[in-house]
């Protein structure tokens, strides 16, 4: 054994080169605003509480999505504080009246008058008799609300970050009572959690698949994951803080008084008159440290999604990340982020922990003056050392309550950031935002025309300009130009992807803002330069574009892409599994699977971006066939470099720094002199006759 | 002994059975009911996500041990905090409770009851004999007290609020104290275990990176982000809750058995009997925790990979107008995720539910007897010796509260012991699929005593390599080839034809299955990973930008980016134009993916990237498919120049850059089929290289 321990710690050395101090940065700066990440979207997260309060009731108002099951673990919950208004005074029954035998009368002993008729059910009967009758009543309790046992809940261990104590934020329910009732409140309240939860996924995921094309390049996938998983959860601790918390404390409240006026009516009084004071005094005191308690929640939750960037991207990219000997690289910034992370969630602590002390201090008069007052009460005979005890208990008691509802703020607001960052991308537009059309497209059947379309992206630069073009069916029509010429803004504009700044795009002469945008896409398909394969089935692969498809015309699809002597050869041909964004595959089969993919559609008007680029010129000549055939009663738009490809065009498109140069065909063009794509032509075939 | 205990057991039972008979069938018919529909529920869905069942983790004893033992050197660099937390912790907890135990005597006793104070007690309050008892005063002591006025047992009132103000002087310190200590406490046990999970965490990426493509194209991405992020943090637990919390418990269990153990034997006896079925029931509910608690993790993890695989590919859904579809695989990949959560806990409830109810019904029966003692004053078995500090001989009210008490320790012990273990069930799986990444081992890895790189580099050669993906499918079966210093080879061949699988040889990502790959004739085997790595650089096909500047993503995986090399080599490839225009230039942050640009320009700061490394052997694959004519021409005259001393492989399909190559190598069918200059390889009749170029010239010619 010994042996064993001593090679298993012998082998691992740990790496402590980053460890979580973070010796650049001083406690305070942690503080200060405007900290930021590598997010590139949310930058400005600064809150003021007027908005910190609205996110708050914005998120309480999610509540209609559960109402019921939120009614049913409020009545749940509030039900069950019946019965232990009733069996917590067994405990007295059976010390004074059974165990001390003292006669039981139902109005002369020191009971609340709730109990009344039940201690009149058991007045007069014989000790052990009475006992019976308890037991009796345990015993049916223990297995109802589980009397004697306590509460429901089942937390499992979570870690010393955020992320992982979000499940058992979602799933680890509670209910005060034990038993049948317990377990049936229990399910109630995971149940609730999961479907708010579940549902705030569900539209932040809706909202975020749905980003207009101008943004998803900005979307960080680490940061998309952490905000849907992690942040989400908050959103229904952010409602029960504003319902449960403060209800269930007024209850409690309520019940204390009403049992400690049969106590001590005239003490009480004043005790509770000045712990009161206790609520003003938390409350001030939480004002300024809650910004900051919203400052660090936000920055540590950033900090961890800008850990769990690094991550994905290093998973994503491992292929390139190992070819180019990034590993330690990608390591170290792994281990800075994951270090910077863990010292953010830790210095959320510190307002924590001086809010407490200040808490703590400020109700130190009141303590030491009612410790006094009272002592001198029972140094003068006024009151027993009994009194003393139980008034201090209820000192305490009380006191927690009303620190706690003075709290109740500032508690929000950990929650409050959390519910910013999900928010922040609920509000952010998206494509059907701006595109409001509602026109049902018929079959495009004609042609797409550009008329005036200028582009301009959101930051300044301009893609297109003025362009003027026509573009109609059954024919392949090429766009053609340098690199960054506008090409694919061009092409952009087809499905809306990208939204003209001016001028029309029109198919069939309807104008494509006009367009309903699931008509629209749903007869164009677009094929990107990079080959976006999900690790699934090559056959799963392909029913994203088209869920219908029959076997039949996957084989036509995958064949027309030349993709079946490859996939003949896979050891569960269509039904092979794919590795990581299909990198099990050689780019040319990714390119022509993504090609397949397109096809599989049927749509109207395809467009490929750079079909071609890393096929070898016998796929290539079958594929631009292909094209051609497809062509019939279509319109197929290529975006290419390739000479061999883009001859065999219809029409040819020459862009040049956002403008059209020359529309043609290769013969008509190539007759212009001095045209440029003359020129370009010229400039391939001389290099290809040069060598 | 035995017999009596049976005979307890059985009474009881049939006592029980007597009494809850139906209710307790039907309880435990529909727990056995539920509990198996979830086992199976949990199998199907973990058989269903994890293609090997043997990874399922197993967790016996033995792991156990094996986990906590290999968390130890992760423990390690944090030893002296941790030892300190827990000494500290401990003595701390001492301090309070001894100075608390002081404080109370003098505060209830002494103060409110009215007597005269300890002489220790006196001298902590500073004050004089009057307060302290006679008994510990010399005569002559006492003879003062008296004559001050003060004789007597109890305390004037004027003194009582004296020692009352000054105890609240004490507790305002104590206060202080407690404040600085809870803030304190508070934060370091923080930054000790998040610099343990810390460790965990890089231990895992490091080794993830190291891990062979061959497990990476087989694992899920949001799966190591599961692991890495959930799992992982296990780590902090298991000191605390598999060790030192659970030793407290005990030590709250045993005393609970000794009190009841000297009150009545009876009592623990029937006590102890409770735990036979409470064992019974969590045996046959482990199994079945465990794997809901597999299933949990899996499915979870599940959830991750599929979010990430969304977000990571939001264009295919957009393009595809398939939105609904991505949304309706969230929806059933969520619940599902959701549901196991559900599960694990649900699980978990009902068996310390059954069990509460042993412990409870125990507790009430007992109670119910022990009241019954009290009213009869029946004689406890409190041994006499004890009798001296306790007044129990026989049942009374206080024996009553104190064995009330000692049973619900013993009992409710018992049942949060239980509640534990399910907790550690889902503990040592999350650890166990942590564990497993350190557990891969790479299967390319440095030799033990690896060569040093040859310098100068002189040639590369492949010599009769195999390499398969799968086994029954062979990428390359025999290649055969050398390229020399201050050459450029061409390697061409049909899509799929290995080309690529060809150069990741080269770069070490894999082993071939047979054979060699040789630099100046020493196996690549033998040389250090890093050192190859470092002296090939590689433009790939994929344009893999990463997130972060435009520098950061020329100079990658460079120790130290020299800003004017990565200029010189971003004018090499053409890329410094369009860089210079960016809004910061070299410093401008790319978007996701480095999606910002257009994919000419990713390519050429892919060329860059290459360049900037200075490599002796330089792998260019298609490394201008996404440039038009213009751009390249330029790019490749620039390279070749550039590239004059090295050896500089080419894969491409473009005829125009094939023939500038000094060599070049038909790939086919996994095997060289031809190599030789453009003009040699086009002198063969009917040669593959031949086809090949006709190939593309009848695509010219059928336009022109």
């Amino acid at each position: 054994m010994i042996k064993f321990m001593r090679a298993v710690i012998a082998r691992r050395r740990v790496n402590r080169d980053v460890d979580t101090t973070q010796k650049d940065h001083s406690i305070l700066s942690g503080f200060k605003a405007g900290a930021q990440f590598d997010d590139q979207l949310d930058t400005e997260h600064e809150l003021t509480h007027g908005e910190a309060m609205l996110i708050v009731l914005r998120g309480a108002y999610y509540v209609r999505y559960v109402w019921k099951l939120f009614l049913a673990k409020w009545l749940l919950g509030t039900a069950i504080i019946v019965p232990g208004l009733f069996i917590g005074w067994f405990w007295k029954i059976i010390t004074d009246h059974i165990i001390l035998q003292q006669p039981l009368v139902a109005d002369e002993v020191n009971f609340p008058p709730h109990m009344n008729w039940l201690l009149r059910m058991l007045e007069g009967r014989d000790p052990m008799e009475i006992m019976v009758i308890l037991t009796t009543v345990y015993v049916i309790g223990l297995f109802l609300i589980g009397t004697r046992v306590g509460g429901t809940g089942a937390g499992l261990f979570g870690g010393r970050d955020t992320a992982s104590n979000a499940e058992n934020q979602i799933s680890s329910g509670g209910s005060s009572a034990g038993g049948l009732w317990g377990i049936v409140e229990w399910w109630v309240d995971v149940r609730v959690t999961q479907r708010f939860v579940n549902a705030m996924r569900g539209n932040l995921f809706r909202r975020l698949i749905r980003s207009p094309m101008t943004t998803i390049d900005d979307h960080r996938v680490g940061d998309s994951l952490y905000r849907t998983l992690y942040d989400t959860p908050m959103v229904y601790t952010c409602l029960t803080e504003i319902t449960f918390s403060p209800f269930y404390t007024f209850v409690g409240l309520g019940l204390t008084f009403y049992q400690l006026w049969w106590t001590y009516a005239d003490v009480s009084i004043q005790l509770i008159l000045l712990l009161a004071l206790m609520l003003p005094i938390t409350m001030i005191t939480t004002i300024a440290p809650s910004r900051w308690i919203r400052r660090l929640s936000q920055n540590a939750r950033a900090a961890s999604a800008a850990t769990t960037n690094a991550l994905e991207q290093t998973m994503n990219n491992i292929t390139a990340v190992q070819s180019l000997g990034g590993m330690k690289q990608e390591k170290e910034n792994f281990a800075k982020r994951s270090a910077h992370a863990f010292w953010r969630t830790r210095i959320q602590m510190f307002p924590w922990v001086g809010v407490g002390v200040i808490i703590e201090i400020a109700g130190w008069p009141i303590g030491f003056y009612l410790s006094w007052h009272v002592t001198n009460l029972v140094i003068d005979g006024q009151l027993t050392v009994g009194d003393f005890a139980a008034l201090f208990g209820m000192y305490m008691g009380l006191r927690g309550t009303f620190i706690g509802l003075g709290r109740l703020w500032l508690n929000i607001q950990d929650q409050a950031a959390a519910a910013r960052r999900v928010f922040r991308f609920l509000d952010a537009p998206i494509d059907e935002d701006a595109h409001r059309g509602e026109l049902e497209l018929p079959p495009i059947e004609h042609d797409v025309a550009f008329e005036n379309v200028s582009y301009t992206y959101p930051n300044g630069t301009q893609a297109l300009k003025q362009v003027n073009l026509s573009l109609p069916f059954n024919q392949v029509i090429a766009f053609v130009g340098p690199t960054g010429s506008g090409k694919t803004s061009l092409a952009y504009l087809i499905p809306a992807f990208l939204k003209a700044s001016e001028g029309q795009v029109r198919v069939d002469g309807h104008d494509v803002i006009e367009a309903d945008l699931t008509s629209l896409r749903d007869q164009i398909a677009y094929i990107f330069q990079e080959h976006l394969l999900l690790s699934e089935s090559i056959r799963s692969n392909l029913l994203i574009a088209n869920p219908a498809a029959t076997d039949a015309q996957l084989t036509e699809a995958l064949t027309t892409a030349g993709c079946m002597e490859f996939i003949e050869q896979l050891p569960h041909g269509i039904d092979t599994v794919l590795g990581r964004s299909g990198d099990t595959l050689s780019v040319g089969q990714q390119q022509r699977l993504s090609i397949a993919r397109g096809l599989i559609r049927d749509a109207k008007i395809l467009i490929l971006d750079e079909p071609t680029a890393a096929l070898d010129p016998q796929t290539e000549n079958l594929l631009v066939d292909s094209l051609r055939t497809a062509s019939k009663g279509r319109l197929v738009v290529v975006i290419a470099h390739r000479l061999s490809t883009i001859r065999q065009a219809d029409h040819i498109v020459f862009l040049e720094e956002g403008q059209v140069r020359e529309v043609g065909s290769h013969d008509e063009l190539m007759q212009r002199t001095d045209g440029p794509y003359q020129e370009f032509v010229h400039l391939q075939s001389s290099e290809a006759a040069t060598a | 002994m035995l017999d009596f205990f049976v005979a307890v057991i059985t009474a009881l039972k049939g006592l029980f059975r007597r009494l809850f008979g139906e209710q307790w069938t039907a309880l435990t018919a529909y727990t056995n009911r539920k509990l198996s529909e979830l086992d199976d529920w949990a199998r199907q869905e973990t058989a269903r996500s994890l293609s090997d069942l043997d990874e399922v983790p197993e967790v016996t004893f033995k792991r156990m041990v094996s986990v906590i033992v290999r968390s130890y050197p992760f423990m390690r660099p944090m030893l002296f905090h941790i030892v300190n937390i827990f000494v500290v912790g401990f003595l701390l907890t001492f301090l309070f409770t001894f100075t608390g135990a002081i404080a109370s005597d003098m505060w209830d006793n002494k103060m409110l009851v009215n007597d005269k104070l300890q002489p220790a007690q006196s001298v902590v309050i500073l004050v004089d004999d009057t307060y302290v008892k006679s008994e510990y005063l010399s005569d002559e002591e006492n003879a003062a007290v008296e004559e001050a006025g003060f004789a007597g047992e109890d305390l004037t009132a004027e003194q009582r609020r004296t020692v009352r103000n000054r105890m609240l002087v004490w507790f305002f310190i104590g206060e202080v104290f407690g404040i600085v200590l809870l803030g304190f406490y508070s934060y370091y046990p923080s930054w000790v275990w998040q610099n343990v999970n810390h460790y965990l965490r890089v231990a895992m990426v490091e080794r993830l990176e190291h891990l062979s493509l061959s497990f990476h194209h087989s694992n899920r991405a949001g799966d190591a982000i599961y692991r890495i992020y959930q799992d992982s943090s296990m780590v902090v637990n298991v000191l605390q809750e598999v060790i030192i919390g659970p030793l407290e418990d005990m030590r709250g269990l045993f005393i609970g058995i000794l009190f009841l153990l000297a009150f009545d034997p009876m009592l623990l006896l029937v006590c102890l009997a409770s735990f036979v079925p409470m064992t019974i029931l969590t045996v046959k509910g482990t199994p079945i925790i465990r794997r809901l608690a597999v299933a949990n993790r899996v499915l979870n993890s599940d959830f991750t990979s599929r979010l990430q695989e969304t977000f990571a590919a939001i264009k295919i859904f957009k393009a595809n107008a398939a939105e609904q579809i991505a949304f309706d695989r969230f929806e059933v990949d969520s619940q599902k995720a959701l549901d196991a959560a559900l599960y694990i806990r649900f699980g978990m409830i009902l068996l310390s539910m059954l069990v509460g109810i042993i412990g409870g019904l125990t507790v009430i029966g007992l109670e119910y007897l022990v009241v019954e003692w009290t009213v009869y004053e029946r004689a406890t078995h409190v041994p006499s010796w004890l009798l001296v500090i306790v007044g129990y001989q026989v049942w009374n009210l206080a024996a009553y509260r104190n064995a009330e008490g000692r049973m619900n320790q013993v009992t409710g012990g018992a049942r949060g012991f239980v509640r534990l273990w399910c907790m550690w069930q889902d503990l040592f799986i999350g650890l166990e699929r942590a564990f497993y990444f350190l557990d891969l081992k790479p299967t390319v890895f440095d030799a033990a005593d690896p060569t040093e790189f040859p310098k100068p580099v002189m040639s590369v050669a492949w010599r009769d390599v195999h390499y398969a993906y799968e086994e029954d499918n062979p990428v390359l079966e025999g290649v055969n080839l050398q390229a020399d210093a201050g050459t450029i080879t061409a390697i061409v061949g049909n899509t799929g034809s290995g080309k690529s699988t060809l150069m990741t040889l080269l770069l070490r990502l894999y082993d071939p299955t047979s054979g060699t790959v040789t630099i100046n004739d020493v196996d690549l085997r033998a040389l250090r990973i890093d050192d190859i790595r470092a002296n090939v650089a590689i433009a790939m096909q994929k344009n893999v930008l990463f997130t972060g500047k435009v520098r950061d993503n020329i100079g990658f995986g460079m120790t130290r980016i020299d800003d004017e090399a990565v200029r010189r080599a971003a004018e090499i490839a053409c890329a410094d134009e369009f860089i210079t225009e960016l809004e910061d230039g070299y410093h401008t942050e790319l978007g996701d993916r480095g999606s910002k640009l257009s994919s000419g320009q990713r390519q050429r700061l892919t060329i860059a990237r290459a360049i900037v490394r200075d490599t002796p052997i330089l792998i260019l694959d298609e490394p201008t498919a996404s440039l038009d004519a213009r751009t390249e021409h330029r790019v490749l005259q620039n390279l070749s120049e550039w590239g004059r001393e090295k050896v500089v492989f080419l894969i491409t399909h473009r005829l125009s850059t094939i023939r500038n190559a000094d060599n070049i190598a038909f790939l086919e069918d996994g095997r060289i089929v031809e190599t030789g200059s453009h003009e040699d390889l086009m002198s063969v009749p009917d040669g593959r290289y031949r086809r090949f170029v006709e190939a593309e010239e009848i695509g010219l010619a059928e336009s022109t």
